[in-house]
């Protein structure tokens, strides 16, 4: 352990320590660019020179190691030199923009000028220019301010996954870029705004919007993934500007997903509501919110009263606080509904029996970089939690063995063996490597035997299950597979959860078959079939529900649809009663993440319009239905209350229970393609469809085979749907679609049109009438 | 099989390859450039991107190599090219005035090509020769304590050369 002095102070680190860590832990700052304690060190800014004793020049702190009897001096002559001069080289060539620069006011190039530079400059001559990049519509380039700290390009390629970054050129002529024009796509790529340490990347949605001194700082979680990211929400007035991360090592070190970060901007949406409205003569009308409640509430009296409680239907987002989950429960239960889930994105629910009381990760996220054997199951974490992803990337940086079983083959930022299912036929891949492990069945499969090995080899593989494994119509077969598998290696199974509460969703009894806690419920009534009213909560059925055409149909056919929600979109049609809903970050509450850490997050502004907190909706709509016990005053009463109810429950959940007799089910066979697909990360909640900076487009992606199959020439392509539907899509050749398929991205109304993966759908040349 | 390079180009980077630890492919680039610039006389972009392969490397990382070092040539050169330094010791003892004098009697800028293909100019790096500043690199040589004299006497050599 070597002992070194830094400004006269003693101290004693590990060997290996750098100056820079030493000073640190001692409080001595010392004025850094490119260091940054997650990336690499590239020691290329030169601004922690310091100086110490018998070296002949000054070195810097973030790449020297301490040693022994070291004498360290960050404020001597020398060193003040050296951070002067090194500014001064640093301002050369950087342009003296500041009152237009978004960076202005949380700079470190403008701090440490304050704090260290001379005032004066002895450079006369010319300014480099540098051309600007284009890294995708959320980051604003401005490179002549780069200072070429190159924390970009080892983000980029150390944490990111993006090796398309680097810099070119040397000396002046020294630039960050990409070698060819093209543009950077990264899930992760606005974190390199909050590593720039000067104006050179910024935020392109909140450029020119505000200084960073105006901004109300509110601590938050993000709503969009069960990886539960800590946020900082910052506003000013009503609107929120910028979603920052906020540094929690165990959840989301100090990073934010680009879904994270951009969401927000949805918040502005055209469609967004501001007041309850009621349907009048065939229109929805803008109401008083004691107009609506009383109507709400009579016409779900009237319903039950009349068809029952089975009749009614109770849906709510897995995006809900756990505030809102328990009252939405607790509500509907006390009016005998049985009919509450969440999960609008599954169709098959046999195996509900089995599934245990939570989606857990089965271990915290930090315990996640160490796993030595992966398996991700019908599982694709880097659009369905970007962080999660990231952990998962560092096991693979660190050697683990990482294989992945889905429809198709999916684009993963880390090396892995992908195996791909034929068109439609996931079950019998699971059912074929059941077979090689239990039965020593041969198989001519290459890569499945290679699996098997692996999986035989490895000690207590994970197999990580992700949501194209609950989105299948045979989920609860690829389950009991996926559950003899597990059993055959001794393994251990980590659940991918789908949404922000996923977690609390189950706990809180917001799953048919599950009351608060997971005590079963037998015989649960189906969500869809025969309902004569319905509840939405948060939801978009049109939009996130795997088999949208039946969940509109049923809507359409109800007596009552009572939509409690922030934004309108075709609810316009269906809806009765709309209830106008504050958005998560108007309001306060907390959500299980899927190590089911419990976190809370903060109102950052007022609701909008005459939108109001959910708890206190649901609070005020048991009032109108005379729902005992409910009454609460504050959300400190609720919490209390739904932790009352929930009591101490275990954190793991590993395995899956007993699977009740699976009659087999068929995948439907005839001529045609199978429809694959999941819901793009900028696709998975109504937020996030809403955020314009996040928009895609609807896409088809088929085999080159199947492309050449049907002569299609164009960029286009019209799917037929079994149910009459028909749509064009833009298609896009991808080797990793299996062969017969079809994939698309779900979320869009052209794709939801299709009726959900499973289906069997025709292609064809885009028809000349439908063209025009 | 590389439309590129030559089976024994491609041998030697493998040779060069084999050098360094498996996970350090990137130590090869240097040698992996060099090879490919020598065998296809300079370095266009889809050869860089070969090299980068060949080597299992992101491309933007050969790019990073190939634009950093005057050695390699990114645009096709001329027969002989004149690497005229430009750092500290060769600038104070008149670089500049070597420069301008050749891109004068050459009618050529810093880095352009006659049209007969013979020349090229270009300004590089310091070489180490800085006691003879100020000096050049031509070919394998090192041209030093330049005049323009000196470098009119070279230019009349070279031409005689080729005519010959």
């Amino acid at each position: 352990m070597p002992r070194l002095e830094i400004d006269g102070q003693e101290i004693e680190v590990p060997a290996g320590t750098t100056l820079m860590e030493a000073a640190q832990q001692l409080g001595i700052y010392i004025p850094f660019f490119c260091y940054h304690p997650k990336l690499s060190v590239a020691a290329n800014c030169r601004m922690c020179l310091v100086d110490v004793e018998k070296q002949a020049k000054p070195l810097p702190a973030c790449a020297t190691p301490a040693s022994d009897g070291m004498k360290v001096a960050t404020r001597s002559r020398r060193a003040k030199m050296a951070q002067q001069g090194v500014l001064e080289f640093l301002l050369i060539n950087h342009p003296l923009d500041c009152p237009i620069c978004d960076q202005g006011g949380e700079c470190p190039l403008q701090d440490v000028t304050m704090g260290y530079a001379n005032p004066h400059s002895l450079y006369t001559e010319e300014k480099r220019v540098v051309e600007d990049k284009d890294i995708g519509p959320l980051i604003a380039t401005e490179m002549t301010r780069c200072i070429q700290c190159t924390r970009c390009v080892r983000f980029g390629t150390e944490i990111g996954g993006i090796s398309e970054l680097g810099a070119t050129g040397r000396g002046e002529k020294m630039t960050i870029g990409t070698y060819v024009a093209k543009a950077v796509r990264s899930e992760l790529s606005g974190n390199m705004i909050d590593l720039c340490p000067v104006g050179a990347l910024t935020s392109k949605p909140f450029r020119y919007k505000a200084r960073s001194w105006e901004l109300k700082h509110s601590s938050s979680l993000c709503p969009h993934c069960s990886t539960g990211c800590n946020t900082d929400v910052q506003s000013l007035g009503k609107e929120v500007l910028r979603v920052k991360p906020r540094s929690n090592e165990a959840v989301n070190e100090e990073w934010l997903c680009d879904k994270g970060r951009f969401a927000y901007t949805g918040l502005q949406a055209a469609d967004r509501l501001q007041q309850p409205m009621l349907r009048v003569n065939g229109k929805l009308q803008p109401a008083s919110w004691a107009e609506a409640l009383d109507l709400a509430s009579s016409a779900l009296q009237q319903v039950i009263g009349k068809h029952g409680p089975d009749a009614v239907s109770g849906i709510i987002s897995p995006s809900a606080s756990n505030e809102e989950l328990y009252l939405f429960q607790a509500l509907l239960r006390s009016l005998g509904v049985r009919a509450i889930d969440h999960r609008l994105r599954q169709t098959d629910f046999r195996a509900d029996p089995a599934m245990p009381l939570y989606p857990a990760l089965n271990m915290s996220l930090e315990q996640l970089e160490s796993e030595a054997f992966v398996l991700l199951c019908h599982a694709y974490p880097r659009e369905q939690q970007p962080l999660t992803n990231h952990r998962l990337r560092k096991a693979a940086r660190a050697g683990a063995q990482i294989w992945a079983i889905d429809g198709a083959k999916r684009e993963f930022n880390y090396p892995l063996r992908q195996i791909c299912a034929p068109a439609g036929a996931d079950l019998a891949l699971y059912r074929g490597l059941v077979a090689i492990l239990r039965d020593g069945e041969q198989t001519q499969d290459v890569e499945l035997r290679a699996l098997a090995t692996a999986l035989q080899q490895a000690s207590k593989p994970l197999f990580m299950l992700g949501n194209g494994l609950l989105q299948h119509p045979q989920a609860a077969e690829l389950l009991a597979a996926i559950a003899s598998l597990v059993a055959l290696v001794d393994g251990r199974i980590s659940w991918l959860a789908e949404a922000a509460n996923s977690a609390g969703a189950w706990l809180l009894g917001c799953v048919a078959s599950r009351k608060i806690g997971g005590a079963l419920v037998i015989d649960a009534p189906d969500l869809w079939s025969g309902k004569k009213a319905f509840v939405l909560y948060g939801v978009e059925p049109e939009a996130d529900a795997m088999d949208a055409l039946r969940a509109r149909a049923a809507l359409d056919a109800a007596d009552c649809v009572i939509s409690i929600a922030s934004f309108l979109g075709e609810a316009e049609e269906y809806a009765d009663i709309v209830l106008p809903l504050a958005s998560w970050a108007e309001s306060s509450g907390s959500f299980f993440n899927n190590e089911g850490r419990l976190q809370e997050y903060r109102a950052a502004v007022r609701p909008a319009g005459e939108s109001r907190p959910g708890w206190k909706i649901l609070r005020v709509l048991a009032d109108h239905l005379e729902v005992p016990g409910l009454d609460f005053d504050d959300l400190q009463a609720v919490q209390a209350a739904w932790q009352g109810a929930l009591g101490e429950f275990p954190l793991d959940v590993p395995g899956l229970g007993t699977f009740p007799e699976l009659q087999p089910s068929r995948m439907v066979a005839e001529a045609g393609y199978r429809l694959l697909g999941d819901w793009g990360i900028y696709r998975q909640d109504p937020l996030v469809r809403r955020a314009p900076p996040l928009a895609e487009e609807a896409q088809a992606r088929v085999h080159p085979d199947t492309l050449a199959e049907l002569g299609i020439t164009g960029s286009t392509l019209e799917v037929l749907g079994g149910n009459g539907a028909r749509v064009q899509l833009p298609v896009l050749v991808d080797a990793g679609i299996p062969r017969a398929a079809l994939w698309v991205n779900f979320g869009h109304p052209e794709t939801q049109a299709l009726g959900g993966v499973g289906r069997v759908v025709h292609l064809q040349q885009p028809s000349l009438r439908a063209r025009a | 099989m590389s439309t590129w390079l030559s089976e024994a180009a491609l041998e030697e980077i493998a040779r060069e390859r084999r050098k360094y630890p498996p996970e350090q492919a990137r130590s090869a680039l240097l040698a992996a450039l060099r090879i490919a610039q020598e065998e296809h006389g300079y370095l266009p972009e889809a050869l860089i991107e070969h090299v980068a392969d060949l080597l299992g490397v992101p491309a933007i990382q050969a790019f990073e190599v190939a634009t950093f070092y005057t050695m390699y040539d990114l645009q096709p050169v001329g027969k002989h090219q004149f690497c005229v330094c430009g750092s500290v010791s060769c600038f104070l003892n008149g670089s500049d005035a070597i420069l301008a004098h050749l891109q004068q009697r050459l009618g050529i800028g810093i880095g352009e090509t006659t049209a007969d293909g013979l020349f090229t100019i270009k300004e590089v790096e310091c070489l180490g020769a800085c006691k003879d500043a100020p000096m050049m690199q031509l070919g394998d040589r090192y041209i030093e304590n330049l005049t323009p004299e000196k470098i009119d006497a070279l230019i009349a050599q070279l031409r005689q050369e080729v005519q010959r």
